[in-house]
């Protein structure tokens, strides 16, 4: 396969996995910025509400009136900010950037099975990354109906004030669903038909587990979403009624339309994170993963799981009361395949000769933070429990300690383990260890009193917190949590310095400098055109580290077994 | 695989088609009870996707996979039904 | 593709793959949708009054229409497999043509609802009613554009090797396609 020639072939509208890759990548993150701009305001409006919120003048009316924030632009910025950094930027850098650059390179192939359908899926994704933004910019400004769009509020524009920017949301977010069931289709038919020989299923690294796990559980769960926000655009442009109840609609159909995605949504993005930490543990203790199968396993359980516990996000919505006793049920039941995987990643630190540059540093920061993440899930699980914590900032902590610990620690520590493969460079150590001690820190501070705050009866999406007595003795926790995610914020300058200066000024790096063993390093950094100038053969399983008798501490796949030596 | 097998007559399967469709709009206004029309309507429909989806689709020569791909969906949407039947059935 | 071949086993091209993959979530979002409208309709009460209101003989023929584009396209998918462009080219043309027919006929019968009357507002069936069809529609004319792409490259004979595979893999859509309106037509005309 040759290389195509000419800039918009070689680095726009390229078919190579690496390309589409690195621009996924790019998007995600230039999505970031802004996701963390609205949650600037956000937390500044909650801290001190009513003040002159800094560096927001240029802001036009009606959204901020000289820096001053407008309570709609509230609920747009707290809707744009879960929308954006669930669905551009966790799926695009840990799915999108993540699973295309490295499932080719994992399975010893020299492209996806689709290059082509590759392509259109990043072009659509940037096309809906577009339109989402354009809707900040129609009369009425973007979506305020939360990321979770619920009717009637989302149905009817009298209610929000907001009305193409709702429709534009939808189509936004269709578009995203379309590009990621491309992505998916890839996934799965290029590790079903492209692994290298000797590549069973069980020699396969834990983090294209992870992938093949995550595009399944999409492609099956979005579409009852997708026949929903049909419904809703339907409803909001040709006078349909489906959710509308004063004239015969359901407003909990949506609900449970769009949780029925919306749960196995999450482990969607934490499979992947978790498949990097799962890649790093082994290359920086020395040591194979504990527990493989049992990985593999727990994983396709919690999977399966996934698809039935989606009602508890509706314990106090209004459902069938008698619906709460079987979703806690599986809800609680589902921390069990979780809390096993976590065992594991903790068992293959037992014992090992552990170092910690700055990709290890970040998959230790993620587990710590997702095992109070998990913990924490089973408070929300408990019905009893919700009915009190439901729709409070404990909500906000738990997905918070989540989702931020599989998209940032998780992605940040695969960003910082595979950017010399992909990049060709090495990252700044010293600057690596200063971002993830900033982030950690800062991370842990912002979020860990929230769940205080949840528990003294902080209500989430409102507008100003001061307007309600009880909630006046909470606000130095509210200020605290604000200064320590602008501590957070700037935490991240060290990680946007390291990541462009490295590009240029950064070492060059060799081929496999971390001393891994699955096959992405087993070529150049980065690979070239093809990946692999002689397809690699596979005879082992991905985590030979310190096999007793071998020559080196790691053996790659690639390695034949030695006479009389045991291949995994 | 010889052509016999992998290529049956598709205009048989059609006439079979064609005559459930007669079969269930006959059920569908004969004097039958209501629950009973549903389910003999849907009997038909289910009969009708079965003989495209193995003759036309040939999923009868395809692999476990394919039939994995095809038929998990199936199951998710049973359970969805089961459990939204107490909230959207049997509301207030 | 030039990796080299896994060894042994049955192996399901790509694209094959792809498309049941892209069929499945075809299969939840539809799902979804007819699983709406089978709950909604059982917790309204059946909507008959409003249901009465369609006419079953005109969408009997085009589920007519619909069975005998699925046997002109799996056809065209035996012309390929045997090696006949020309014929493969027949039975595309045939498939569009009834595809574009079964539009015709859905858009006759919407502006007779509509002159009635009958709007995606005027009751909880309707909405149902258009939404669901309307949705079905839209993936008819997608069906259709892909097959009649396919009859012109038949024409052309130019590259056709590359392409005739393809036949195969639209013909699982259109299929799909046809099984949704199997189930669609008694649910929602024949309750």
């Amino acid at each position: 396969m040759s290389e195509p020639a000419g800039f918009w072939r070689r680095y726009v509208f390229s078919t190579d996995h690496k390309v589409i890759g690195r621009q996924y990548l790019f998007l995600g993150l230039a999505m970031a910025l802004l996701g963390a701009a609205s949650a600037y305001i956000i937390r500044w409006q909650l801290a001190w509400p009513e003040s002159q919120i800094p560096l927001t003048r240029w802001i036009p009316e009606p959204a901020m009136y000289d820096g001053h924030l407008d309570p709609s632009f509230y609920n747009q910025l707290v809707t744009m900010h879960g929308t954006i950094m669930i669905f551009f930027v966790a799926m695009p850098i840990l799915l999108g950037a993540l699973g295309n650059f490295l499932i080719p390179l994992m399975i010893g192939a020299d492209d996806m099975a689709l290059p082509r359908l590759n392509m259109l899926s990043f072009w659509t994704i940037f096309t809906a990354a577009v339109v989402l933004l354009a809707s900040f910019f129609v009369h009425g400004g973007p979506a305020a109906s939360g990321w979770t769009a619920y009717p009637p509020l989302s149905d009817d524009p009298s209610y929000t004030g907001v009305d193409w920017g709702q429709n534009l949301w939808l189509l936004a977010v269709a578009l995203e669903f379309a590009s990621f069931l491309m992505g998916g289709i890839n996934f799965l038919t290029t590790v079903v038909n492209m692994r290298a020989p000797g590549l069973g299923f069980f020699r396969l690294p834990l983090m294209v587990w992870m992938q093949l796990t995550a595009a399944v559980l999409f492609m099956l769960s979005v579409g009852p979403l997708i026949a929903g926000a049909v419904m809703l655009l339907l409803d909001r442009t040709i006078g349909t009624t489906f959710f509308l109840p004063q004239r015969g609609g359901d407003p909990l159909l949506w609900q449970h339309l769009f949780w029925f995605f919306g749960h196995p949504e999450v482990y969607v993005v934490l499979l992947p994170g978790v498949g990097a930490v799962l890649e790093i543990l082994p290359v920086f203790t020395r040591k194979p993963i504990f527990g493989y199968r049992t990985i593999v396993y727990s994983t396709i359980v919690a999977g399966l799981l996934s698809f039935i516990v989606w009602a508890h996000h509706m314990f106090v919505a209004g459902i069938d009361p008698r619906l709460a006793t079987p979703f806690s049920i599986t809800t609680i039941l589902i921390s069990v395949p979780f809390a096993v995987i976590v065992f594991a990643m903790i068992a293959s630190l037992w014992g090992g000769s552990i170092t910690f540059p700055t990709p290890m540093l970040f998959a230790l920061g993620f587990l710590v933070t997702f095992l109070v993440g998990g913990v924490t899930g089973i408070f929300n699980g408990s019905a009893a429990v919700d009915i009190f914590i439901h729709g409070t900032y404990f909500v906000v902590a738990h997905f918070h300690y989540t989702l931020f610990p599989t998209v940032f620690f998780g992605g940040f520590a695969g960003l910082y383990y595979w950017y010399p493969k992909i990049f060709g460079r090495m990252l700044n150590e010293a600057l690596g260890k200063l971002h993830f001690w900033l982030t950690f820190l800062g991370f842990n501070a912002t979020f860990l009193p929230m769940f205080l705050l949840g528990m003294g009866g902080h209500m989430r999406r409102i507008y100003n917190p001061l307007q309600y007595d009880f909630l006046k003795p909470l606000a130095p926790v509210n200020q605290f949590a604000t200064i320590a995610m602008i501590v957070l914020l700037l935490g991240q300058i060290p990680f946007v310095l390291n990541f462009f200066g490295s590009l240029r000024y950064g070492a060059k790096a060799a081929d496999n400098p971390w001393g891994a063993n699955t096959l992405e390093w087993q070529t150049s950094s980065p690979p070239p055109h093809g990946n692999f100038p002689t397809p690699p053969t596979v005879h082992r399983g991905p985590y030979d580290f310190s096999l007793p008798g071998a020559p080196a501490d790691f053996v790659p796949q690639h390695r034949p077994a030695a006479a009389g030596g045991r291949a995994a | 695989m010889n052509d016999a097998t992998r290529f049956p007559s598709y205009v048989a399967v059609w006439a079979w088609l064609v005559a459930l469709l007669v079969v269930g709009l006959a059920c569908a206004f004969l004097p039958f009870g209501k629950a009973m029309a549903i389910f003999l309507v849907f009997t038909v429909a289910a009969a009708k996707a079965f003989l495209v989806a193995r003759h036309y689709m040939h999923l009868r020569s395809e692999s476990l996979l394919i039939y994995a791909i095809a038929g998990l969906p199936v199951l998710l949407l049973v359970g969805l039904v089961i459990a939204l039947v107490p909230d959207i059935v049997f509301r207030r | 593709m030039t990796t080299a071949a896994v060894a042994a086993g049955e192996r399901i091209p790509s694209g094959k793959l792809a498309v049941w993959w892209f069929l499945a979530s075809e299969i939840m979002t539809f799902g979804g949708l007819l699983a709406a409208f089978v709950l909604c309709r059982f917790a309204g009460g059946g909507w008959e009054d409003q249901a009465a209101h369609v006419n079953a003989w005109i969408a009997a023929v085009n589920t007519l229409i619909l069975l005998t584009s699925s046997l002109s396209m799996v056809e065209a998918h035996r012309a390929v497999e045997d090696g006949s462009r020309g014929r493969a080219a027949t039975f595309l043309l045939i498939t569009v043509l009834l595809g574009l027919t079964f539009l015709g006929v859905k858009g006759f019968e919407y502006s007779r609802e509509l002159a009635h009357g009958f709007t995606p507002s005027t009751a909880p069936f309707w909405s149902f009613y258009y939404g669901l069809t309307g949705l079905h529609a839209l993936h008819v004319l997608a069906g259709v554009v892909a097959n009649a792409a396919l009859w012109i490259a038949a024409l052309r004979g130019r590259g056709w090797a590359q392409v005739a595979p393809r036949v195969e893999y639209a013909g699982l859509y259109w299929h799909f396609v046809d099984v949704v309106w199997i189930f669609l037509f008694p649910l929602v005309y024949l309750s």
